[in-house]
Formats: structure tokens, C-alpha cells, sequence
């Protein structure tokens, strides 16, 4: 038996060596990082100056066209994340910050994803790589549920999302295999569906009072000196539940209500997702509305 | 709890530890923790259905008792068939009456009548295709006077319900495993290492192999209506190492586990993909179930003898019958079904004992055979998959019919963000290593163990597929 306690004491050696080995290797491919994500991108750059930066989910994502701002003069990215919630928009805000951004406008939208106030797993998990290297990921993480066993427990963060961070995003980050979420400066175009599902129902979607995340938002840009623009963005007609906008509007009066600037189905790709020519009428409204000099 | 969660990481060894060192002294004491550890295991995922499964312990233990005091054949036969009716009433009832039931009524509705099905809102009790045959086996071998009734219940309890079989077996026979649970185990160094390589690798298959082919072969089952011919094909290959590396992970894991206690089990799969034909596929895989219908089904029939039809009935019966007990779908019917017809001609040809030895390889043309004979064993197999894989049959007929029609052989992008070759590679490290163990239980254990353990952990660790959870496929048997 003595023999048998010391192999399995072996093989737990073997194990944390291997777990602690294999985080290093990961984290140090992930600190290079240059052109997989918005994350990583932010994460691994210095300071930078900007107009305007957009922040928010795929709504975020897919409907401010930047190349519009950018026409304007005005220095302009769109960090929407699709998927992403405010947990994610305020931490990469944060991280922002942190390299010494100096921004002038922040585009929020902030309407449908004021419902939550919880992590999207998926586009969190994109973080964690770094919880070791950057402050500001370490504490906002802090809160969430399992925070101690993704800051001790070397490789476990890459394990338990191995979709996001694992073999395969480490191996395409280390051969700088490019994405495409860089491109048209952050703005993601969809394009016209035939057959796409023009159906939506918002009856049981409650915006949380106080949603703590848009409130921190909202902090870092009076901190910083930096305008916020919060924004809802347009939804299609059939859409059930549209006094969801209203409950917001009472919520939170400073969020401007855009979501009835386009509303014909033509314009969208899906139900809460505007095309590339209903994004280019939105965005052209909110430049006329903000940015009109 | 499963065999690769963190509940049963810490649920084995604590039963481990107490064991070997608090309940060492007797083997009614080892066996008693082994009980009340096995039941713990079993409640964890549903405790009513722990009433079921000591029901079914004490009516076999019970029955196998009479059936031997019995004085006349009548009375030794109507407590063999009380228990024979009883245990498959309940897998009737559990496990295939809302499949008749929906069948007839679908039946009658297409002959012009109007019949709704009753049907019972049930769920299928874990394992219950596995604790039923270990206790059949128990009760036709008693009724054959081929063993002797066992006295003492939690010895007999132990034979039914001991955790590392009991929710996807190995089917276990009485005359295998309640001889050593009639001793007092004593602690073996070089068995519990070759155990502890054993659950290593059947990890290695479940969560890198098994688990990431079922990405991928979901994704392209799911869509085949828009999937090309090469990724219909990848994803009948994927779904057989899917399944492979599930069933026989689970298998290892199950296996070195019990050797930790120091019980045998019954070793399940052999290889199966390495075999030369369909008859030896059988003889390699999930060989307690294929020698359990053959010793309880097959040879009461006739086996192999009489005329060519009673072969043809035999061999089709055999078959079928094995798969429907995967489940009440018609989808294991025709797969079973399928394997008849690959089978028949192997026998009825009586070639279907020519590939009994080992596989030897040279330079030479015989060998070039025996690799294309293993690769059209494959592709067989891969057909038969399709059907025990897709929804309904002709779901599957669309599939292989789409393999031939699309003639689209280029790569893919699916439906779960990644081509459909990715995984090509892994599987051929796999194959690979497996080819170079195939006469060895697993391919951990001898020369360099430390260094091979590490890559194994090393691939669970990063290759494995964690946060798309799947259990194992056979505990819906």
C-alpha cells in the first residue's frame, strides 16, 4: 500500500507540474495576442487616443458603422462584443483606462442588456487569460462566483472554457492566425436574411434598477472626463413587449431612446439586429444628434 | 455521478480509504461498505429508483433460492418464470411500452382508424438494461443447475449492485464475479497501478476523444441537409469514435476502478476497430453484452446448428434483439438489423471464425489484405452507425443517400465555429497509439508509466472538451 500512496503522490505531482507548466505557456501566448480579438487587442496595447468609442453588445456590434465617424473626423472604434453583457463593457472600459486611453465620447448601448447583470460567460472567459497580469480584471472578477478557483487554481481558467481559451485559441493566438473582428475598425455588417426570423418578444425582460455595471460605466466616464452617450438601439416592428423601452426610460431618463429610428423589416437581419443599411441610417441619426458641429 | 465529475474524484477516494484501511478486516465488512457506497452512488442520481433496483435484487436473490429447493419441475418452473416475467416486465414498462404503445397507435392511425396512445410518464431508470441481465443471467444459470443459488444476500446484493458496473455494466456473470466477492480481498500494488493507468486512459477516451468528436459529429448529424459528402462522411467516422471512446472509456474507467477494490470485471471491448471482418468486430465489442446474448439467447435458439433457415432466424433474432435493448427506437432495430445481413454471410459461408488470432503485420501482399479488410470492417461499421446516430431511419437514409449525391468533397465550416477535418489528426494519434498497445489491456501501463501517464494527463488537460458536458451515452441503456 505504501508503494501505491507514493505512485498516486507521483501522479498529483505530475498533474500540478503539468497544470502550473501549461498555464504559464498559455497565459505567455495570450500576452501576445494581437489580432484574434477586442480583448486581447485592448489588453496588449498602450495608449491610445480616441473620439469616440462604442461599447455594448451585438446590438453594439452590428449597428454603430465607424467608418461614418471616422468620415466625420472623428477618431472612432466600435468595442461592441457580440454576446458580450455590461460586465464585459465595463471591464474592458476599465482596462482601457488602465493603459491610459484618452477618449472624448463613449457610445453605450444600453438597452436590452440592462436586464442583467451577470457575466456572459463566453465573452468573459476572454479575460481570464490576463486575471494575473492586470489589477482591474483581478478585482472585477472578484465578485463573481467562482473567482478563487480561476485566480489560484493554475490552468483551471483555460479548462473550464476550453471553447474560448483553450488548445485551439491558444494554438491559432500563438501562430497569429488573424480574425475578423478587427475589421471595418470594430463595426461587424450584417446582411439582408430571406427567410430570417422576424419575431422577438421582450414581455419578460425587466431593465434592473441600478444595474451595476452600467452605473460603473457611467462613474469611470464622470471620473474620466469623457461624455457618455447611452443609447437604445432599434428593434423591428413585429418585436412583442415593446414597452420594455418604456420601463427603461423610466429607469434611466439620461438613456436616449432610439429604438423607433428604423423599424421596417427591410433594415434588419434579424429582430434585433439591423443590417448594414439600417446600421448605416441609425448611426447617421446618432452622428446628427451628437456630433453635428 | 459520473466517472469524470469532480463528485466521484472525491467519492472514490474516501470509499478507497475506508476500504483498505478502516473496513479491511473482513470481507463481510469490505463488502457491506461496497454496498452502502454503491447505493450512495446509485441515489445520487435519482434515490426512488433505488426501491426498483433492491426490488430487483431480492426477487432474483429470492427466486434463485426456490428455483433451487425446488422439488418438482413445476415448482423450480414457475419461480424461473415468475422472475424471468417480473424482470422484463419492468424493462417493458420502464423502457419500451411507450414505444409499442405509440407504435400500434401509429399503426392503427395509418390503417384508417383513429387511436391516441396512453402512454406512461415514466422515466428511464439508470442502468436498469444492465441490473436486469446481471440478474437474469443469475437466475437462468441457477434454473440450468450450471451454479449454485448464493445464500447470503449482500454477497448476492454486491454481484447486482457494485458501483463500477452498475449504470453501463460490464454485464457481469454470477460464475465471474461472486466467487471473488465471496473472499476477503487483499490489497495488490501491480493491480491497483495497472487499475489506476486503466481509469487514465478510458479518461483520455471520454473526454478527448469521445467528447470532441461529439462536437463535431453533432454538428454535422444535426445538419446534414446542407453538409457535403466529406463531411457527411467525417461525421459518421467521428461519431464512431464518439461512441467508441465513450462506451469504452467508460469501460476502462469502470474496470480499473474495481481493480482498486481487487475485483475482476469482465473486459468489454478488445480493439473492436482493428477487426477484420464483422464477426470478429462482435467478438471485440461490448463483449459482455454480445457473449450475454449469446450464451442466453443464441445458443437456446439452436445456435449454429440445424438448417440454414434456422441460421438465418438465429443470427436475425440475435441481432435485432440486441439492438433493441439500446433502446426503444427503430433507429437500433434497423442498426441491428444491418449487422444481421453483414454477419449472415460470414456464417452461412462458415468464415465466421476464420480471423480468430492476432493481428500480425509485414511487408508483404497478405498484409496490405489485412489492412483493407480492417478499413471495409470500418466502413461497414460506419454505415451501421449512421442509423444507431440519426433520429429516425429516414433521417439516415437521407444521410448516406446525401453522401453519394452532394459529391462535394471540400472542407466545411459547421455549425459549432470550426472545420470539419480538425479533428483528423487526433484521431490518427489515436488510432495510432492504440494500434502499437492493441495487445495490452490499455496502452499506459509497462516501460516509462510516469511519462506516459503525463501525456495522457497532459492530453486530458489540454485537448479534453470540459465545458460542453456530456454524459455517457450508454447510461440512457
Amino acid at each position: 500500500m505504501k508503494r501505491f500512496l507514493i505512485y498516486i503522490t507521483k501522479i498529483f505531482f505530475v498533474i500540478i507540474l503539468l497544470a502550473i507548466v501549461l498555464d504559464g505557456l498559455y497565459t505567455a501566448i495570450f500576452m501576445q495576442s494581437e489580432n484574434r480579438g477586442k480583448i486581447e487587442t485592448v489588453f496588449n496595447s498602450k495608449a491610445q487616443q480616441y473620439d469616440v468609442v462604442i461599447l455594448g453588445s451585438s446590438r453594439a456590434n452590428n449597428h454603430f458603422v465607424s467608418q461614418m465617424f471616422e468620415d466625420k473626423g472623428l477618431k472612432t472604434f466600435n468595442y461592441g462584443m457580440s454576446g458580450g453583457h455590461l460586465f464585459e463593457a465595463s471591464l474592458l472600459l476599465k482596462l482601457m483606462i488602465e493603459r491610459k486611453y484618452t477618449i472624448k465620447n463613449v457610445i453605450l448601448e444600453a438597452d436590452l442588456n440592462l436586464s442583467t447583470d451577470h457575466e456572459a460567460e463566453g465573452i468573459a472567459a476572454k479575460f481570464l487569460p490576463y486575471i494575473h497580469n492586470s489589477k482591474v480584471i483581478k478585482d472585477h472578477f472578484a465578485t463573481q462566483e467562482n473567482s478563487n478557483e480561476l485566480y489560484y487554481i493554475p490552468f483551471y481558467r483555460y479548462i473550464k472554457y476550453e471553447t474560448k481559451i483553450g488548445f485551439r485559441e491558444t494554438f491559432f493566438t500563438a501562430v497569429h492566425k488573424k480574425t475578423n473582428a478587427l475589421d471595418n475598425l470594430g463595426y461587424y455588417p450584417l446582411g439582408f436574411k430571406k427567410n430570417a426570423n422576424m419575431k422577438g418578444n421582450l414581455t419578460n425582460l425587466n431593465p434592473l434598477p441600478n444595474n451595476k455595471y452600467y452605473e460603473e460605466i457611467k462613474n469611470i466616464c464622470k471620473i474620466n472626463n469623457i461624455r457618455f452617450i447611452p443609447v437604445m438601439t432599434p428593434v423591428c416592428e413585429n418585436e412583442i413587449g415593446m414597452n420594455y423601452f418604456d420601463k427603461v426610460k423610466k429607469a434611466y431618463p439620461e438613456i436616449h431612446n432610439y429604438e423607433n429610428v428604423v423599424v421596417e423589416n427591410k433594415y434588419f437581419s434579424s429582430c434585433g439586429h439591423m443590417n448594414d443599411t439600417g446600421a448605416k441610417i441609425f448611426t447617421a441619426k446618432i452622428l446628427k444628434d451628437f456630433f453635428n458641429k | 455521478m459520473f466517472f469524470n465529475s469532480l463528485a466521484f474524484a472525491i467519492f472514490l477516494p474516501i470509499v478507497f480509504f475506508l476500504y483498505w484501511f478502516v473496513f479491511n478486516k473482513t470481507k463481510s465488512a469490505q463488502n457491506a461498505l461496497l454496498i452502502v457506497a454503491s447505493y450512495y452512488f446509485y441515489s445520487c442520481w435519482d434515490w426512488r429508483f433505488l426501491f426498483l433496483l433492491v426490488f430487483s435484487t431480492f426477487l432474483d436473490y429470492y427466486t434463485g433460492i426456490q428455483i433451487e429447493k425446488g422439488k418438482s419441475e413445476q415448482n423450480r418452473k414457475f419461480w424461473f418464470w415468475l422472475s424471468i416475467s417480473v424482470n422484463l416486465g419492468f424493462l417493458g414498462v420502464f423502457k419500451y411500452y411507450n414505444f409499442f404503445a405509440a407504435s400500434f397507435s401509429e399503426l392503427l392511425n395509418s390503417a384508417g382508424f383513429h387511436a391516441s396512445p396512453i402512454l406512461l410518464n415514466v422515466i428511464l431508470p439508470v442502468g436498469i438494461s444492465f441490473y436486469t441481465f446481471h440478474g437474469l443471467s443469475y437466475v437462468i444459470d441457477i434454473y440450468f443447475k450450471r451454479i449454485k443459488a448464493e445464500r447470503n444476500f449482500v454477497d448476492y446484493s454486491l454481484f447486482v449492485s457494485y458501483f463500477p458496473l452498475l449504470v453501463a455494466g460490464p454485464i457481469e456473470r454470477a460464475t465471474h464475479l461472486l466467487p471473488q466477492v465471496k473472499v476477503k480481498r487483499e490489497f495488490n500494488y501491480q493491480t491497483a497501478k495497472e487499475g489506476v493507468c486503466q481509469i487514465i486512459w478510458g479518461l483520455v477516451k471520454k473526454v478527448v476523444i469521445a467528447d470532441t468528436c461529439a462536437t463535431y459529429a453533432n454538428a454535422i448529424f444535426d445538419h446534414y441537409t446542407s453538409m457535403n459528402s466529406f463531411s457527411l462522411i467525417l461525421g459518421a467516422v467521428y461519431f464512431a469514435f464518439q461512441i467508441y471512446g465513450d462506451f469504452s472509456g467508460y469501460s476502462d474507467i469502470a474496470l480499473g476502478v474495481s481493480k482498486l477494490f481487487g475485483l475482476d470485471l469482465l473486459r468489454n471491448f478488445n480493439y473492436p476497430y482493428f477487426s477484420r471482418d464483422i464477426a470478429e468486430f462482435w467478438r471485440r465489442w461490448h463483449i459482455s453484452l454480445s457473449s450475454w446474448f449469446r450464451d442466453y439467447l443464441y445458443i437456446p435458439l439452436g445456435g449454429s446448428k440445424g438448417g440454414i433457415w434456422m441460421k438465418i432466424r438465429n443470427t436475425f433474432i440475435i441481432f435485432v434483439v440486441s439492438g433493441f435493448w439500446h433502446g426503444a427506437n427503430w433507429t437500433y432495430l434497423a442498426w441491428g438489423f444491418i449487422n444481421a445481413i453483414y454477419f449472415l454471410p460470414l456464417l452461412l459461408s462458415n468464415s465466421n471464425r476464420n480471423n480468430m488470432g492476432a493481428i500480425q503485420l509485414k511487408f508483404n501482399f497478405d498484409s496490405a489484405k489485412i489492412i483493407m479488410s480492417i478499413l471495409y470492417t470500418f466502413s461497414l461499421t460506419c454505415i451501421a452507425w449512421v442509423f444507431f446516430r440519426a433520429r429516425t431511419i429516414t433521417d439516415a437514409i437521407l444521410y448516406l443517400k446525401r453522401i453519394f449525391t452532394s459529391k462535394d468533397f471540400s472542407f466545411q465550416y459547421l455549425d459549432n465555429e470550426r472545420y470539419s477535418y480538425e479533428l483528423l489528426a487526433m484521431i490518427g494519434l489515436f488510432v495510432l497509439v492504440e494500434w502499437n498497445n492493441r495487445n495490452k489491456i490499455e496502452p499506459l501501463s509497462g516501460k516509462r508509466n510516469i511519462l506516459k501517464l503525463a501525456l495522457a494527463i497532459l492530453a486530458i488537460m489540454a485537448f479534453g472538451t470540459f465545458s460542453d458536458y456530456k454524459e455517457f451515452i450508454y447510461f440512457q441503456f
